[in-house]
């Protein structure tokens, strides 16, 4: 059943696999990506894989549920997925997106107006299953024919018919996971729907009543963070242990004394990084040190559990798996007595942090939170530091992470800070609020299990892709360029495209932070701090 | 016709309690953590790039500033324009431009022919100003129904052969069309067979207000009732958009409002989080007697499945 010849009623039906991509659907690349025999293409899903786990969705697995061995344990599935969903509409359960949801679920008008928004969809070659509105309507037509009244008969009439089976339970869990959580189709809803949103209460639905969720982001995200203080797995002392190396690190580049305070109480700012910056991309915790350092700043680190990693990967998932990890945040960053948190670049981790975690605190945790994109411009305005923007001297574009942008509408501070200290910046199109995903949204540029990894470079970044490779299409390719990307999640995608395509040795694109570039174009730093090279 | 005039009364009843009950159903629902969406158009200046109070140092220090009139630029054009379909979906605004105005047009003619009859209650029967009331029902009648007819017409066509659409469609999406393109058509029809369908219109809400009228003909009476059923029917449809718009746009995708330390929303937030959950899955330790606070504060448990 591929070719998009099948409709809604037909995702309740078992079949070995409802859509099927070919290389050659995917929305084309442009040169030299244009190949598809030079891509790498992709692993195929093993058959005893396939036996075990459900996979009758499309070509890759994000979750992988068992399948249920029994037809009772197939409807206990059901059972409990029904059940998971009345909660959702209950302001006991969910009052924490109650409204939104109801609002979603009663006034779509079917119009497909934000199909074109999504970038999945688009970079498919436009298969059925991807459209926003294909999971909304699924999850919209068992909404009503299950939960509504009016009969089964008179809803399915009505509204459209489907079956609530096993079938459809596994194919929502999977289909949960092929949305990056990037609410660019919501943006175009003239009724002000928001398809990105179903999404999110799906998943919630699945982790908060039936235990299911990626295993990326629960068991070796939030839990693992909860438990030994960050998904990276690192425990209190071996990130200070990390730092310290950073520190010499960044010193001996530098030629700065830089050593990373912890735990100081009364400290003006508490610096949340990503931990995943520490273990991949040690430059820029290391470049957030030197410039505070330079211009000044009181600040800290926290060795606490969790106070070491802004990430909280239940802002994809699951409400209360979120509200563990904010409210751990606060708690230290109360301790400390600090004035204000400053979120390091982690686009998840800023909404997180400053716009959902908002309404779950109340004053005593109601610490101040800013992003680092204004901090840094505060820095840089302050004259503090001595910039020179011809040590940037090298074409440079800038990802606008859909968290901190779209959904929290800082757009200019970290535009401002380019526009001075790289003199060859460009905009990617489109931009700002209207930019595209980097493909690794709500979790996927952590996710990798059997082919998945494939599966979002090629389908749910390659938008991204073809934008960057849009940005530079002027420049010669042997010439040294820069995707500025204030987010880890996002430098975790595009590493991961960067290294699928050989983006380096074809078009020498490297990729990095924001305070990687302005560490980069520091007077007092002799030697260039960016390394050009695939890292 | 005695029959239309109490479905006219309990439709008018049952519309007002069945949108109030609505209207009242959204808006008793709690203040949902925040999820708006950028550009926010109270923003002001910022709102032309989408920027927000995030990009300011210290945003809590300083009193957030609202430009309400700037929602207004961006709602006026979202209601009479279309201006979100004209961007994101060009081949759909000409019929549904045309659809909803169609709707807007004749809810126009209706308002003036009510004010029309108010003006006969003031004595003002036979002045220039019931002339020009009476005038514009006419105008705005005519455009409605025209405009109504053929972007309905439009609509079905899209609806029946863009293959994008054609999965999505339920019952109740044809539904909906044929009936509005009955009412538009219907009335268009006696309009170009030269009924003088305003005046009889007119004279139906007169006689609703107590003026007595007849001289109805049979087009005009099914015209009448079918917009009227269209009435009863419209509050329970995803029609009702166009006022949850409110909520969609002003508690959602611009509630940028932010808990602020002794406001107003911090006490429904602590009232929120005595509610008690029971979610099932084992990590999260619900048993329906711990409170959300409870829940949020309780160590993590592995993730073992229900």
């Amino acid at each position: 059943m591929t070719k998009n010849n099948y409709g809604i009623a037909e995702f309740s039906q078992a079949s070995e696999q409802l859509e099927h991509i070919e290389m050659s659907d995917l929305y084309p690349l442009p040169a030299p990506y244009d190949k598809l025999e030079e891509q790498p293409g992709w692993q195929k899903i093993k058959d005893a894989v396939k036996q075990d786990y459900e996979s009758s969705l499309d070509d890759t697995i994000a979750v992988g549920i068992p399948k249920p061995k029994t037809e009772a344990e197939a409807e206990k599935y059901v059972a409990a997925f029904l059940e998971g969903m009345r909660k959702l509409f209950t302001k006991e359960n969910n009052w924490t997106f109650l409204q939104p949801l109801m609002l979603t679920m009663e006034h779509c008008a079917k119009c497909q107006t934000c199909n074109d928004a999504c970038p999945i969809y688009e970079a498919s070659g436009q298969k059925e299953i991807y459209r926003p509105t294909y999971r909304s309507e699924v999850l919209r037509r068992i909404f009503h024919k299950y939960l509504q009244p009016g009969g089964k008969f008179f809803n399915s009439l009505k509204h459209g018919d489907i079956e609530l089976n096993w079938t459809t339970v596994a194919r929502l869990a999977e289909l949960s996971y092929r949305c990056t959580l990037c609410r660019r189709c919501a943006q175009t809803c003239p009724i002000g729907v928001d398809n990105g949103l179903v999404t999110h209460e799906l998943r919630k639905l699945f982790s908060m009543e039936l235990g299911i969720a990626a295993k990326e982001i629960h068991e070796k995200g939030s839990v693992l963070q909860l438990q030994v203080g960050s998904s990276t797995g690192m425990n209190p002392l071996v990130v200070k242990d990390n730092m310290e190396f950073i520190d010499e690190d960044t010193s001996e580049r530098t030629g700065m004394d830089i050593k990373t305070p912890w735990d100081k109480e009364g400290a003006d700012v508490l610096l949340l990084h990503n931990a995943g910056e520490i273990m991949a991309w040690p430059e820029n915790p290391g470049a957030f040190a030197v410039l505070f350092e330079a211009a000044g700043i009181s600040w800290t680190l926290s060795s606490d559990l969790v106070g070491y990693d802004a990430i909280n990967y239940g802002l994809w998932y699951d409400d209360v798996q979120f509200a563990r990890v904010a409210l751990k945040h606060a708690q230290i960053a109360k301790k400390l007595k600090v004035k204000k948190i400053i979120m390091g670049e982690c686009g998840h981790a800023h909404k997180a942090l400053m716009v959902i975690a908002d309404r779950i605190f109340t004053s005593e945790f109601n610490v101040p939170r800013e992003s680092s994109m204004t901090f840094l411009e505060e820095i840089f305005n302050s004259g503090k530091i001595k910039f020179d923007p011809e040590k940037n001297d090298f074409p440079v574009t800038l990802h606008d992470p859909c968290n901190m942008v779209r959904l929290m509408g800082i757009v200019e501070p970290q535009r401002r800070i380019l526009r001075a200290l790289a003199p060859r910046f460009r905009e990617m199109t489109p931009h700002g609020v209207h930019n595209y995903c980097c493909g690794g949204g709500s979790g996927f540029a952590i996710m990798s299990p059997y082919n998945f990894r494939d599966w979002r470079i090629s389908v749910s970044g390659r938008k991204k892709m073809q934008q960057i490779l849009n940005a530079f299409k002027d420049e010669p390719a042997e010439a040294n360029k820069y995707v500025c990307a204030p987010c880890s999640n996002c430098k975790g995608q595009i590493r991961d495209m960067f290294e699928y395509y050989g983006v380096w040795e074809k078009s020498r694109i490297n990729y990095g932070g924001l305070v990687e570039l302005m560490v980069n174009a520091m007077v007092d730093v002799k030697e260039p701090y960016i390394e050009w090279g695939m890292h | 016709m005695n029959l239309l005039y109490v479905l006219s009364y309990l439709t008018i009843a049952v519309f007002i309690l069945a949108i109030a009950k609505r209207f009242i159903k959204f808006a008793a629902m709690p203040a949902h953590l925040r999820w708006e969406l950028y550009p926010v158009a109270h923003e002001g200046k910022k709102s032309v790039y989408g920027g927000s109070y995030f990009e300011d140092t210290d945003w809590w220090k300083e009193k957030l500033q609202q430009n309400k009139l700037n929602e207004l630029t961006v709602m006026l054009p979202e209601i009479f324009l279309l201006q979100g379909i004209w961007e994101h979906n060009r081949k759909m605004w000409l019929w549904s431009f045309l659809m909803h105005h169609g709707v807007y047009w004749c809810a126009g003619m209706a308002g003036l022919s009510i004010l029309y009859i108010t003006l006969q209650f003031a004595g003002w029967g036979y002045s220039g100003v019931s002339s020009f009331v009476d005038l514009f029902i006419a105008v705005t009648g005519t455009i409605g129904l025209a405009a109504g007819t053929i972007g309905t017409l439009g609509m079905l066509g899209l609806r029946f052969f863009d293959a994008k659409m054609g999965r999505f469609n339920s019952f109740a999406t044809y539904f909906n069309l044929f009936f509005l393109l009955a009412i538009f058509g219907i009335g268009f029809i006696n309009l170009i067979a030269g009924v003088d369908i305003f005046r009889q219109t007119v004279g139906f809400f007169g006689a609703l207000l107590g003026i007595g009228f007849s001289g109805y003909t049979p087009g005009v009476i099914l015209f009448l009732t079918l917009a009227i059923l269209f009435v009863l029917y419209l509050p329970f449809t995803h029609m009702t958009h166009f006022f949850t718009k409110y909520f969609t746009y002003h508690s959602v995708r611009w509630n940028d409002e932010p808990n602020l330390p002794g406001g107003k929303l911090e006490k429904h937030i602590g009232e929120y989080l005595q509610y008690k959950p029971t979610w099932s899955a084992k990590h999260i330790g619900a048993d329906g007697k711990k409170n959300w606070a409870e829940v949020a504060t309780s160590e993590v448990l592995k993730n073992d499945k229900k």
